[in-house]
């Protein structure tokens, strides 16, 4: 061990109780950032995961303009080459089409504006969870022509049933009328209130039928590895889809930007949080190095009397600040992470309100953490150029002073 | 030739607009060899002619020459490098450094000039047996008496084989018979080693032993005295 580091590491441990108490603290801050910014990380995480699964998926290919006016006018041709793209495209875990059109649904004398969206019932639950939110009766399927599943206050406000007959009436993509007997087959939950009043799912079959649409679709709603797959299947999908037909291909974030903006928010809020608790901690670090450089003053004249150069004064204040701030990250760190990884591997499941709370949200009534590298590394970052700031003035007061005042302090 | 020299030497305070002479005009020239003893009433600016002949200050009028060497003329990294391979120093406080032990204070100078650690342990070991404290070499600072920490201050002033040593009251915190034997321990330094000494002191001991004496009064020399 070179001088400088022995001078520092040995000064570091000459007030046991008040480096311990620093420490103490380094080690409470380093526990809490990469606990809570893990958990921010986990429920980000879950959130995304959950409203992509809710309907998005982590990637939409639709025709050109579709996105601004979801009309039927704006479309994509499935057509088994298209299949075939989709199907060999890299990191694409599930696809499913999807027919979206708008109509009147009406039951006696009651009608209802409806957003009805065409599914594949194979393909639709391998991507969103549409499917798990029906509560009563079952998911359209193919084997059931003309069953339409409903969402839950549609349903109420039509004064609907599974097993009742329902008129839906539109315009087809040839601009004809369009109309039909639908038969309720199944009640769903949509946790947007909004889309709870006026969304209704049938198959993707009947959909093209009814709307006259041959092999196209709306949108392919594509399921990837994870979120952050997602620019690169997408790139993938445009690079592949480009040519035939304008295509739009539109990530997880721009289809809702109202999430990314939440989590922005909610990232802002506990970084604002964090920050305040380094900067104490950081405070903390400068108090005890200033206290050492205060204390040590004749001796720092003495360093300097026999030839320690000032830099090397600097060096060693400096060496002080960043050791005790490394003894309390590496703790931190210790403590946190296996921490975490348990918290990883036990979601802890939310009951009353608030799991009542995330419900309506649409998203499952559990706290998650996620540990991601950049966490811990991004810590130990913070911690250590804390530390170097809060040793610059010391550092530079102690490699400022001229030996022989310092030798006259005492 | 001198080997440290002070021409027209004067050091001037100034607290809150009032300026006290420390140091008033010395011209004082030390022979390789020599053990000098500045001496005085307290006040008279032994202290302070000593740090400005050891690099430690600046004169405000006047030069001090080390080895030829004007040390206004050098900054505070060369004045550094200076003190490391050309000046020892003992202080009346010892000033160890705590956190090391015996062998490693004595080790430092020879650290920081490069010395290879083999020869290091090597010197260590032999300068701590001639002072008498082989047997502490593991111990730190407050592990040990006053007159051993001395001692170890002295072996560490010497070791770096500097070209003067300056001490500063060096028996001044130390009983009579403690006192006598470092002193001893310095005279037959010096005459080995031909290590020239100045000694700042009130000590009649130290007085009495050295070859040379230099009477400090109100910041002048008042006199100059060298043994046939």
């Amino acid at each position: 061990m070179s001088l400088e580091w022995r001078l520092a590491w040995r000064n570091v441990w000459r007030n046991p109780r008040r480096t311990g108490l620093t420490i103490a603290a380094t080690v409470f801050a380093v526990v809490l950032v990469v606990f809570f910014v893990a958990m921010a990380a986990g429920l980000h995480e879950k959130m995304i995961e959950d409203a992509v699964r809710l309907q998005s998926g982590h990637v939409a290919v639709a025709g050109a303009g579709y996105f601004e006016n979801r009309t039927l006018e704006q479309y994509v041709v499935v057509d088994p080459a298209v299949e075939a793209a989709f199907d060999g495209a890299e990191g694409v875990r599930a696809w499913a089409p999807r027919v979206l059109g708008f109509g009147l649904l009406s039951k006696e004398t009651d009608a209802r504006g409806v957003a009805v969206l065409g599914v594949d019932p194979e393909r639709e639950p391998e991507v969103t969870t549409l499917a798990e939110r029906v509560q009563r009766g079952a998911f359209v399927s193919n084997d059931t022509p003309r069953g339409i599943v409903l969402a839950s206050r549609l349903a109420d406000n039509l004064g609907a049933e599974v097993g009742d007959v329902l008129f839906l009436y539109s315009q087809a993509w040839t601009l004809e009328s369009a109309f039909d007997l639908f038969t309720v087959v199944g009640v769903m939950k949509i946790p947007d209130v909004n889309m709870d009043r006026s969304f209704a799912v049938i198959s993707l079959a009947d959909a093209r039928d009814f709307f006259v649409y041959g092999d196209r679709a709306s949108e392919v709603a594509v399921l990837a590895s994870d979120a952050e797959a997602a620019p690169l299947v997408a790139a993938g999908l445009r690079s592949t889809l480009e040519g035939a037909e304008p295509v739009d291909v539109r990530t997880w974030d721009r289809l809702m930007p109202e999430l990314v903006q939440f989590i922005f928010l909610d990232d802002a809020a506990m970084y604002m949080l964090l920050v305040i608790l380094v900067v104490v901690v950081g405070f903390g670090i400068l108090n005890t190095i200033l206290m050492a450089v205060l204390e040590r003053t004749r001796e720092l004249g003495v360093l300097l009397a026999l030839g320690l150069r000032p830099m090397a004064v600097f060096r060693v204040v400096y060496v002080e600040s960043l050791a005790l701030a490394g003894v309390g990250l590496l703790l931190g760190l210790v403590l946190a992470i296996p921490l975490v990884l348990w918290f990883e591997g036990h979601p802890v499941a939310l009951t009353g309100e608030m799991a009542a709370a995330t419900e309506l949200f649409g998203m499952e009534p559990v706290m998650t953490w996620k540990l991601k590298p950049l966490n811990p590394i991004g810590s130990t970052i913070t911690i250590l150029g804390v530390a170097a700031l809060a040793a610059f003035y010391p550092a530079v007061k102690a490699a400022r002073g001229r030996p022989v005042d310092a030798l006259r302090s005492l | 030739m001198a080997i440290l020299e002070a021409r027209g030497v004067h050091k001037v305070y100034e607290t809150r607009g009032v300026e006290t002479t420390a140091v008033n005009g010395v011209d004082l020239a030390l022979e390789p060899g020599e053990f000098t003893v500045l001496y005085g009433p307290s006040g008279c600016g032994k202290t302070t002619l000593l740090n400005l002949l050891g690099a430690l200050d600046e004169p405000t009028r006047g030069t001090v020459h080390l080895l030829g060497r004007d040390l206004g003329q050098l900054s505070s990294a060369a004045l550094a490098q200076l003190r490391l391979h050309e000046l020892g120093f003992i202080f009346q406080a010892y000033n160890l450094i705590p956190v090391l032990t015996a062998r490693e204070n004595v080790e430092f100078v020879m650290e920081l000039q490069g010395v290879p650690a083999g020869d290091r342990k090597a010197r260590s070991d032999a300068i701590l047996a001639e002072v008498g404290l082989a047997e502490m070499a593991d111990k730190r600072p407050l592990e040990m008496s006053g007159g051993q920490q001395q001692r170890v201050a002295v072996a560490r002033a010497i070791v770096g084989r500097p070209a003067v040593v300056l001490a500063d009251e060096p028996t001044a915190n130390l009983d009579s018979h403690t006192a006598s034997a470092l002193l001893d321990l310095m005279l037959q330094l010096n005459r080995e080693s031909g290590v020239t000494f100045l000694f700042s002191t009130h000590d009649p001991m130290v007085i009495e032993k050295a070859r040379r004496r230099v009477r400090l009064l109100d910041g002048r020399i008042e006199a100059d005295e060298r043994e046939a």
